[in-house]
């Protein structure tokens, strides 16, 4: 590795790194238009997920609040509403993160094969 | 608990902490270095390193003294907390990672192509900063107190001359390994002494003492909105956080940012399994312990109160050494993601303008809290996180995923956040218990005004759109190249 002077990591009027590796994703109209086309498939993703997951935070929110002697139904001698909150739903978090990591991945890879062959 | 195992504790957590910072000194030579460890960080490193900064005073002692005093209502918080990474994972890590720049403000400064924006983002993220380690020297206040009887400013000032010490002397690539020791001392600190209390309960057939359903000290139970608003506070206010959004440039590239949240994600449901069985093991065994304002330190009491002997005196200093590796943690990923800012918009962005804007970082909130009283730690720590969900929040999202923002609108919304959740945290602390429950949890209502003046204002302002925002766009969401290679990144010479 060389040596780098210490300097500022950023001046006043440095301006936005140009992309370098992806140029030609700028430089066509068609280029563009897969990038946009990445960037709503991104998002659909993201929101679909976050939706699914605030249902099911508050399905529990619900069933804990309005379903009369579940909260203290035991299970195993600790009460329902502390399983579910204080453990069930940190599977239910990681799982979402998990799927949606491969689902990103996928359409990645999609928006890659499309951007060589054009 | 005896004194000298509280002081014990804390020296060798200390020492611990600078040894492994100085081991990282070795290798800490430019400011990249300083700033985000050359982006080389392993994915594992990384999520423990993200966890040990994330994983505060709040986290370690504030959710188990909650969950003994509300029961069930404060399990949303551990949720929240880890539900936030959630959040950040779908919206915010990749793009982030991909932008390119240091710091919220050079994000904002970038997509935005305004200095103004800027401005109004380094403030921003120096109040909030500012906000989280006030809570911080609380815990090291309190757990002093209570380990060691020594005067509670003794804790606070401890924690920042080992917080500016070390930043100082080693910067962010010391700070990950720190960092990362740090996750699995606090995993360790929490853990054994639960599974040993666990055991002596079971061993000694101990009976309940109270019912887990009653609140010991009467609280009342939380509405329906209470509990809403803290979940839009810490599911939003997660990806602002100034401290953690700085972990995420030192990721090689975009999909490594996704796996280390993926991880972070396991490590915090992980850890937050112990604080909760805490908290349902004090309300069942020993109720007494929320009386006297002391609910926060029931990690620390517990493991003499229920197992006591020299076993007990052990396992306090053990939990005594993570709390204190929690305030550490935390207020050193804030302290140097504060200076990262401060140095860069006042000092001119050297490594000695870096190292004294890191003092100031650490010495302004031990003056706030030196003059502020310890609430309840969770309490306060999410009201932090409402305040950045009404503020850098909106401003990152769409930012990321909406190129109809303008420097005004951003302007706007993050001014309109900061003053409706900023003005409901003053009220809340002038009026006492007596705020209504609105006030007190504000994000419900913040948050989206916050997004809909940004919007609005955005588009009424829509020449001002910059030029630049297809480039922008287009580098946030395109994957890097298989092999690209750090050299890409180096600054200064990517921007020429």
């Amino acid at each position: 590795m060389t040596r780098v002077r210490v300097t500022a990591p950023r001046t006043a009027a440095r301006p936005t790194p140009r992309l370098s590796a992806s140029s030609p994703a700028l430089e066509s109209e068609v280029g563009q238009v897969y990038v946009r086309s990445l960037i709503r498939s991104q998002l659909r993703l993201a929101v679909v997920v976050a939706c699914g997951f605030l249902v099911v935070l508050t399905a529990c929110g619900l069933l804990i609040g309005l379903v009369p002697g579940i909260a203290e139904a035991e299970l195993l001698g600790v009460p329902f509403a502390w399983l579910l909150l204080g453990a069930g739903l940190y599977p239910v978090i990681g799982l979402s993160a998990w799927l949606y990591n491969r689902a990103a991945a996928r359409n990645e890879a999609r928006y890659r094969d499309l951007a060589q062959d054009g | 608990m005896s004194p000298a195992v509280g002081i014990a504790a804390f020296v060798l957590v200390s020492v611990a902490t600078a040894v492994v910072g100085f081991y990282g000194l070795r290798i800490s030579r430019t400011t990249g270095d300083f700033y985000v460890a050359s982006r080389t960080v392993r994915p594992w490193w990384n999520a423990s390193a993200i966890g040990g900064e994330y994983l505060s005073a709040a986290s370690f002692l504030g959710v188990a003294g909650l969950i003994l005093l509300s029961g069930t209502d404060a399990l949303w918080f551990p949720v929240g907390y880890t539900a936030g990474y959630l959040m950040l994972l779908l919206f915010v890590a990749a793009p982030l990672r991909r932008s390119g720049a240091y710091t919220i403000p050079d994000f904002t400064e970038a997509r935005l192509e305004s200095r103004a924006v800027r401005r109004v983002t380094s403030l921003v993220v120096v109040a909030v900063g500012w906000l989280y380690i006030v809570p911080q020297l609380h815990g090291a206040a309190l757990t002093l107190r209570i380990t060691t009887g020594l005067p509670s400013w003794l804790g606070s000032l401890a924690v920042v001359s080992v917080v500016c010490l070390t930043v100082v002397a080693g910067g962010m690539r010391s700070i990950t390994f720190v960092q990362a020791f740090q996750y699995w001392l606090k995993l360790t600190a929490l853990a054994v002494p639960v599974v040993f209390v666990l055991l002596s309960l079971a061993g000694n057939n101990t009976p309940p003492v109270a019912d887990a359903a009653l609140n010991p000290t009467s609280l009342p139970t939380a509405g329906a909105y209470q509990n809403i608003s803290l979940m839009v506070a810490l599911l939003f206010g997660t990806l602002g956080l100034p401290h953690v959004l700085v972990r995420f440039y030192t990721n090689p590239d975009g999909s490594s940012a996704r796996r280390t949240t993926l991880i972070v994600l396991g490590l915090l449901s992980v850890f937050y399994l112990f604080p909760t069985v805490s908290g349902l093991v004090g309300r069942v065994f020993a109720p007494e312990l929320a009386d006297g304002g002391r609910a926060d330190a029931l990690v620390l009491l517990l493991p003499g109160r229920l197992v006591g002997g020299p076993a007990g005196e052990l396992l306090s200093a053990l939990v005594v050494a993570g709390a204190f590796a929690a305030f550490l943690s935390t207020t050193s990923g804030l302290v140097v993601s504060l200076a990262g800012v401060i140095s860069q918009d006042v000092l001119g962005g050297s490594v000695a303008g870096f190292r004294l804007a890191a003092v100031l970082a650490a010495v302004v909130p031990f003056g706030f809290s030196l003059a502020s009283d310890s609430l309840a730690l969770a309490g306060s720590v999410g009201l932090v996180f409402a305040f950045t969900a009404s503020t850098i929040c909106p401003a990152l999202l769409l930012g990321i995923w909406w190129r109809g923002l303008t420097d005004a609108g951003a302007i706007a919304g993050m001014a309109t956040g900061a003053l409706l959740c900023g003005g409901a945290m003053v009220t809340g602390t002038v009026m006492g218990s007596t705020t209504p429950g609105w006030l007190a949890q504000p994000a419900a209502w913040t948050v989206p005004a916050a997004f809909g003046v940004m919007v609005l204002v955005s588009r009424a302002t829509k020449r001002r759109v910059p030029a630049s925002v297809t480039r922008i766009m287009t580098r946030l969401h395109v994957p890097e190249r298989k092999l690209a290679t750090e050299r890409t990144f180096v600054p200064g010479t990517s921007g020429r």
